[in-house]
């Protein structure tokens, strides 16, 4: 599709953050993240192309302001809602117990 | 976005991947342990140090090299850096004519068993965007100035191809052996956005 | 169904990856040094023919061999199994004639994104 992803010769984009001493994971989250899809992509949730497909549909402004991960997990979460594993309601009933130090 | 949004959005996220992760888990569609094995492998041992052996060994043996460039996936396999996002290798050489670059304009592939995880700015849409339409303007912003009489080749990673750049090997490194000459070769110059250090004064 | 993958398994899973290349006697339509005008197709859904290289005219300089291809992989409508080939663009092509003379931009492009061209 002729998604925002589709960046190759646009302008406007932004300086380059070189940031020479940056972490290889900024954050635990981005930890988890990084293995979760490949665990679910070895266990067949989707294939590589499926994952993609699913990070371009994105909305555009979101993203080029989130966090490289997020994308992941945007694509973790379309994929696991469309086979069934995951709904939205137990996401957000999890992050409540989460924050609230329940679970 | 204001500071309050974005810490919001950082503690949201954080949050969210907790909340996805526990939940697979308790429906025994996740191992953790995997995943600690995964990021321990990926944040520990596999990094540009990789590939840099591959470019040292290229520099000290003839042969090696030509195998390199011909078929850079047998070659790399060679010294065992071989799997996920390195499954098909093709190695590009720099030369006295011609400066080699990589990207991937549509999301973020990278030789990861060579080089590791990719950088930030590699996988964002500044370096994405320009590296096709002006990498000289680019690589100068990472401090180098490619001469115009030198050929300058972006490699657009858009297939499953995974791309590593051979540097020319420094003047003044004869008589180094393979670890001393690994040792110049950083992650940026098989990308193509620097060069190799000098040995002599350790910078480039 | 998805299946939880182990850990026990991590290893040899990094070590050996997932190559997308298939083995299969797919012919080839196009050989290195060939002519080529990359189509201008639309698709809204996946594709990794970039909007930079539509309908622009290049010259193949090597065949990879055969690879799944993402088009109709990432809709389940099959692997089609097909050559990828990587094919040199000059930056004057892409960008017009302000750019740089000697340079060029190379992309790998399937047998389905390519016509020959004179």
């Amino acid at each position: 599709m002729n998604g925002i992803h589709d960046l190759g010769g646009r302008h406007g984009m932004g300086p380059i953050d070189i940031d020479p001493e940056q972490p290889i994971f900024h954050a635990d989250w981005e930890r988890r993240m990084f293995g979760m899809f490949i665990l679910a992509f070895a266990g067949g949730h989707f294939n590589i192309d499926q994952f993609r497909a699913a990070i371009e549909k994105m909305k555009p402004a979101e993203y080029l302001e989130s966090d490289y991960y997020e994308h992941w997990l945007y694509s973790l979460e379309t994929w696991c809602k469309a086979n069934g594993s995951l709904t939205d309601e137990e996401i957000e009933n999890r992050m409540r117990k989460l924050s609230k130090g329940a679970v | 976005m204001s500071k309050a949004h974005e810490h919001d959005n950082r503690s949201d996220i954080s949050l969210r991947v907790k909340a996805v992760e526990s939940l697979l888990i308790e429906k025994g569609l996740l191992d953790p342990a995997a995943i600690d094995k995964l990021v321990d492998a990926y944040e520990h041992k596999i990094g540009p140090h990789n590939g840099a052996r591959v470019v040292a060994r290229a520099w000290s043996d003839p042969s090696y090299k030509q195998r390199l460039l011909k078929d850079g996936t047998a070659a790399i396999a060679e010294l065992g850096f071989t799997g996920i996002q390195g499954e098909d290798m093709v190695v590009v050489e720099n030369t006295s004519g011609v400066h080699n670059m990589v990207v991937c304009t549509l999301c973020s592939c990278y030789p990861w068993p060579t080089l590791g995880l990719p950088p930030n700015w590699y996988k964002a849409a500044p370096y994405r965007s320009r590296a096709v339409i002006d990498p000289r303007g680019v690589i100068e912003e990472f401090g180098l100035k490619i001469p115009e009489s030198t050929e300058v080749r972006v490699w657009d990673s858009n297939a499953e191809l995974r791309y590593l750049v051979l540097p020319e090997r420094p003047a003044g490194t004869e008589g180094l052996d393979e670890a001393a000459l690994a040792k110049l070769v950083t992650r940026d110059s098989m990308i193509g956005v620097g060069l190799p250090l000098s040995p002599d004064r350790g910078t480039e | 169904m998805p299946t939880m993958f182990a850990a026990a398994g991590v290893d040899d899973l990094i070590k050996t990856g997932g190559s997308c290349r298939v083995n299969a006697d797919i012919k080839a339509h196009f050989v290195p040094g060939d002519k080529i005008v990359a189509r201008n197709i639309n698709p809204v859904s996946h594709t990794r023919l970039p909007q930079y290289v539509r309908g622009k005219h290049g010259t193949v300089e090597r065949d990879h061999g055969v690879f799944v291809f993402p088009d109709t992989n990432a809709v389940l409508k099959g692997e089609r199994p097909q050559h990828v080939y990587s094919v040199m663009f000059t930056a004057r092509e892409l960008w017009g004639p302000q750019a740089p003379e000697k340079d060029k931009v190379y992309i790998d492009l399937w047998d389905d994104y390519m016509d020959p061209a004179g």
